[in-house]
């Protein structure tokens, strides 16, 4: 049995992974199921065992690929807080908000047989939620955009500023009229718990969104 | 009682956002995947007199379709939109029945996968209890049974009365069970009809209408006798080969306006799995051909697309059903050179208990056993000389052996010490090859030790293998390398 904690940088590094790509495969499922960009961009690939809808533009999965790259060293010191993915209207104002809320646990202890195909499952279940999630939400207004805000605890977002992960890939504070909605409201869609993180799944969506 | 299961579906349904499957439903709730068809069907008869929430259903439609002049059976799961469309499209609806209810409109087909994914995960050795097609010869082989697979001959030929049509049929759908089980049957007794030309497609649909009905293990196993049953019909395998990739193919090339049948994927899983089970135990009673398979099985287990696995194991299996492996007796058909070789290889591997698994060890005593018995035997003096010398090594049995080979070469340099003699033996063997060679070679070799001789002899042997007549059986070591 080995005890690993957050000082030991490899095991951060695993689980900041593996959030970093289940984050990648959500984004680009809600980008499809909320129809922000043509479905004819997407392509069906395989991700946990199961199908998922990527996109094959290739600036826009830079773009995500960058804001996770980004985002990766928050998660490893356990600073993101939560990654919120907004849908904007034309206006800039946002209509819905898909908001992941990560925690992990100060003092993460894994056995040597633990099994990371149980946190798969977990995985793949929170796939399949944002797959029906359209049955609970209302449909979005046409060109809308997307950005991620990501809510960090105390001052992380200091050496955020400071030090650029990646070159020409600034991460600003988020204005406030980004970040409000209006009478939002709130539509849980999952939860896990597993050993390595604890992450909730819940969509904002505003009341009136035309 | 009976409108208990309507509360539980609603339940599914509109508190858990859930997408309810046909296949789900019977795994939770424990019933026969037909009733559980009947009870979205109910369900969703219900819920739309009632005329509540909207609530999607997606249906799978089966039927001959015909294109561009090729009839096929198709398996398509379709949106409910699209259900009268497609079935007026078929020239012959053979089933109808609602394949899943969500309140959601599913954009692609991809979820309907997930959500049976980890049902069947738990239920991986039982996912076919309550499927509707079973046939009672198909038995899953137990851990350890090297049954041969001759024994599939004895398999009667299924009785298509076993084979239930697995359709509910809507009450708007005129198909009845007995049309239904017609085309089926008509498809699996194609396959094992012995000289029955069905159309190529045809049974590989058929095979995919029974995965399609997702009985996992029966599928595989009812396809694993129709693949055993049609290289008994076609010694050499090639329409076994064909109909193999056919079904491989049509699962993975079908097409439907929905559904990629990326369903079909843990039954092709399955598929894959046993393919290499059967060759595991087929391959059990032949020991005689174990070494030479064994790395075509790892290969065969490495490879990872589908289709080249099947046809790989297929070609395999070709490849050992050719001399009509069926029957044991029939094995032995092989020239008697071939049988004597192979009897002296047991024979070898009964004398030396201690040899290495490595061909290379089983090799080379070979060849100069083979000599042996061409030539007279050792003398006992010089067998026990250097079986006292000799360590229980591999090598030094070989260069023991190879003593005997050429005698007539230690004569001349016998008077060398009897380490060297073994040396001398190896230079012996680099002097049937190239007698040229022999007097650079003694010097160069005095004074070095023993392992690096046999090793430098080795390298020495391997160029001149080529040539020579006496090589014969030392090139069978080596291409055996």
């Amino acid at each position: 049995m080995t005890t690993l904690t957050r000082q030991d940088l490899n095991f951060g590094q695993v689980v900041a992974d593996i959030l970093c790509e289940f984050l990648e495969v959500a984004i680009h499922l809600i980008l499809y199921v909320r129809e922000v960009y043509p479905s004819g961009i997407f392509q069906k690939k395989k991700k946990y065992n199961v199908p998922v809808q990527m996109s094959c533009h290739p600036e826009l999965n830079q773009y995500i690929q960058d804001t996770l790259q980004c985002v990766k060293p928050l998660i490893e010191k356990n600073d993101a807080e939560k990654v919120a993915v907004v849908i904007m209207d034309k206006e800039h104002h946002p209509v819905e908000r898909f908001v992941f809320e990560i925690s992990q646990p100060p003092l993460l202890s894994i056995s040597s047989d633990t099994l990371l195909s149980h946190v798969e499952q977990l995985l793949r279940a929170f796939i399949l939620k944002i797959s029906v999630c359209d049955a609970v939400l209302n449909s979005n207004p046409p060109g809308c955009s997307f950005t991620v805000l990501v809510h960090t605890r105390e001052a992380a977002t200091r050496n955020m500023e400071k030090v650029q992960v990646i070159k020409d890939f600034p991460w600003i504070v988020a204005d406030e009229q980004e970040v409000h909605m209006p009478e939002p409201r709130l539509i849980p869609l999952k939860t896990m718990t597993s050993e390595i993180v604890k992450m909730q799944l819940y969509v904002e969506e505003r009341a009136q969104k035309t | 009682m009976d409108e208990l299961y309507l509360d539980n579906i609603d339940e599914y349904v509109n508190d858990h956002n859930k997408i309810v499957t046909y296949k789900w439903l019977s795994l939770t709730l424990g019933v026969h995947v037909n009733t559980a068809k009947q009870m979205l069907f109910h369900y969703l008869d219900h819920k739309r007199k009632e005329s509540s929430a909207p609530l999607h259903a997606t249906y799978l439609v089966t039927g001959k379709w015909v294109e561009n002049g090729n009839t096929s059976h198709k398996v398509t799961v379709v949106r409910e939109e699209q259900l009268e469309d497609v079935k007026s499209k078929m020239s012959l609806t053979v089933s109808v029945h609602v394949y899943s209810v969500q309140k959601a409109s599913l954009k692609d087909s991809g979820p309907l996968y997930s959500v049976d994914y980890d049902a069947v995960k738990d239920n991986l050795n039982s996912c076919s209890r309550y499927s509707a097609i079973k046939c009672a010869d198909a038995v899953p082989f137990a851990p350890g049974d090297t049954r041969p697979a001759g024994d599939s001959l004895q398999f009667p030929p299924p009785d298509p009365n076993q084979i239930r049509a697995p359709s509910f049929d809507g009450p708007g759908n005129q198909t009845t069970s007995k049309p239904a089980a017609k085309p089926q049957p008509k498809g699996i007794m194609g396959l094992f009809a012995s000289k029955a030309a069905p159309k190529k497609q045809e049974p590989g649909k058929e095979i995919k209408v029974e995965q399609k009905e997702d009985t996992t293990t029966a599928d595989v196993s009812k396809s694993k006798s129709a693949s055993k049953s049609s290289t008994m019909s076609n010694f050499f395998g090639s329409q076994a080969t064909k109909r193999a990739e056919k079904t491989v193919k049509v699962e993975e090339t079908s097409s439907s306006s929905v559904k990629d049948k990326s369903e079909s994927s843990p039954p092709a899983k399955k598929l894959k799995e046993t393919p290499n089970e059967e060759k595991v135990k087929e391959t059990q009673p032949k020991e005689e051909k174990v070494k030479e398979t064994q790395p075509e099985e790892v290969k065969v287990k490495e490879t990872q697309p589908k289709e080249a696995k099947v046809k790989v194991t297929k070609e395999a299996k070709v490849k050992e059903a050719k001399p009509n492996a069926r029957s044991k007796s029939k094995r032995k058909e092989p020239s008697d050179s071939e049988e004597d070789k192979m009897e002296t290889k047991k024979r070898r591997r009964i004398k030396k208990p201690q040899s290495d698994s490595s061909d290379d060890d089983d090799v080379i005593p070979d060849s100069p056993k083979q000599q042996e018995m061409r030539k007279p035997p050792p003398t006992p003096e010089r067998l026990l000389k250097e079986k006292i010398v000799s360590q229980p090594n591999e090598c030094k049995r070989r260069k023991r052996r190879r003593v005997m080979k050429s005698r007539t070469f230690m004569d001349e340099e016998g008077c060398i010490v009897t380490e060297k003699g073994y040396e001398s033996e190896s230079y012996s063997d680099s002097e049937d090859h190239v007698p040229s060679a022999k007097a650079s070679n003694v010097p160069a070799r005095a004074a070095t030790g023993k392992r690096e001789d046999e090793k430098k002899s080795k390298k020495k042997i391997s160029p001149p293998a080529n040539k020579g007549t006496k090589q014969a059986s030392i090139m069978g070591f080596f291409q055996k390398k």
